[in-house]
């Protein structure tokens, strides 16, 4: 069972950093620009997205033995559709306000390509448990990423955390740069989170060999 | 072997979907009631904020909407099809409801307006899907406040939204910062409902006396 472990840590190092959906694979990134302005937003947004892709790619995995082949894409689909319907419901019921705040995004969950990109490259071809911890890593690699991107964005375009006023920022002195939260933000954002982690991957890597 | 048949994937891909699909139905069915009890609470909710002194933030959800049902009157043409406060018989104050064109989506609210048809009483929005930490600052108390006790101007448009740091008169209020296309779809729809409201009320004064 020694084997076992040592899968689950490389799971998290891959999931989290060497192979980070957002900045190494660069997948998801229409939501990732979508729903970072406020940091609130975008910690719902990404439970969302850590439920769905884990119990997909688990899903996929327990049927894979009796998936056809050639229909495999339709089952993905219909299987992350389902999940991605059952937040939706769950957001509509209990907590209309984010449901109302989220607007489209949480449906557009179901074409968020990391969902469907851990579901085909990992749950098709290993086992239930595994593409469980592999979906979960990915997603919070993605959580990760967009957390720090939301957190600029709404520290420096309204001077809150979490809707919290923040020291020097919230204040008169600050003027707020209202860009932020709104789209062409998140692109600048996106870039220099991008460029720093991808940076320091590069130093990493140089100063193993 | 069932698997090698040519129709196997048609069967296959059936009964996935008729098992999600029903699992979906089952589930929506299940919170259907509590989603649309959601819309109603949220405008019910609204409209005891416009009012003078119903609104607190304590009650819970049934007791906000037994609290409706005891005090607000249906709308009727002598009211201008507005939601009315009584006591005694005589009206103490409207909640005229208000919608229109948002910046992404309608924009739905409530204003309320003393017994005089002139004072405001406050503004509430009930459905909104503005850019938040932008236009969706329309649903904060920093915007809302600022409408209590302003009067309905009679030469001119009723309310006039001013830019930021312009000096106010008594039926101007503030904008929101970095908001302005919501902010004039919201003077748009405000203005639009008050003087369809004014009018109709006047029309069944004249024709009651």
């Amino acid at each position: 069972m020694n084997g076992g472990k040592t899968t689950g840590r490389k799971l998290i190092v891959e999931g989290l950093w060497h192979n980070n959906p957002v900045f190494k694979q660069v997948l998801g990134i229409c939501s990732t620009l979508a729903v970072t302005n406020l940091v609130l937003n975008t910690v719902v947004m990404c439970v969302a997205l850590m439920f769905t892709v884990s119990l997909s790619a688990c899903t996929v995995s327990i049927l894979r033995s009796f998936t056809p082949r050639n229909i495999r894409m339709m089952v993905e689909t219909l299987i992350i559709g389902f999940y991605v319907i059952i937040v939706d419901v769950l957001l509509k019921a209990y907590w209309p306000e984010m449901s109302g705040n989220l607007g489209p995004y949480v449906g557009l969950i179901i074409t968020n390509c990391i969902v469907m990109g851990r579901c085909e490259a990992y749950g098709n071809l290993n086992p239930p448990g595994r593409a469980l911890l592999d979906g979960f890593f990915n997603a919070l690699g993605y959580s990760f990423v967009l957390l720090i991107i939301a957190t600029f964005r709404e520290l420096l375009g309204m001077g809150t955390i979490l809707g919290i006023s923040m020291p020097y920022f919230g204040g008169p002195h600050w003027d707020k740069w209202i860009i932020m939260v709104m789209p062409p933000g998140a692109f600048f954002m996106l870039g220099i989170v991008v460029w720093v982690l991808r940076s320091i991957e590069l130093r990493r890597e140089r100063e193993k060999k | 072997m069932i698997r090698k048949k040519s129709w196997f994937p048609v069967l296959y891909m059936f009964c996935v979907t008729a098992l999600f699909s029903s699992i979906v139905i089952g589930f929506s069915r299940l919170t259907g009631e509590r989603v649309e009890a959601n819309q109603m609470l949220a405008f019910e909710k609204a409209v005891l904020s416009v009012l003078p002194g119903l609104y607190e933030e304590k009650l819970s959800r049934l007791e906000m909407h037994n609290r409706f049902v005891e005090s607000v009157s249906e709308p009727d043409a002598s009211s201008g099809e507005a939601y009315t406060l009584k006591e005694g018989g005589t009206i103490i104050a409207y909640a005229v409801p208000i919608s229109g064109r948002g910046f992404w989506a309608p924009i739905r609210g409530v204003i309320g307006i003393k017994a005089n048809g002139r004072t405001i009483t406050g503004i509430a929005f009930y459905e909104q899907n503005e850019t938040p930490g932008l236009g969706a600052e329309i649903t904060r108390d920093t915007f809302r406040n600022q409408f209590r006790g302003k009067e309905i101007s009679d030469s001119g448009e009723p309310i006039n939204i001013r830019g930021p740091g312009a000096t106010l008169g008594k039926s101007d209020v503030h904008a929101v910062t970095g908001a302005t296309q919501t902010s004039s779809r919201v003077e748009k729809i405000i203005n639009t409902a008050l003087k369809k409201w004014r009018t109709e009320v006047a029309k069944n004064l004249r024709t009651g006396e």
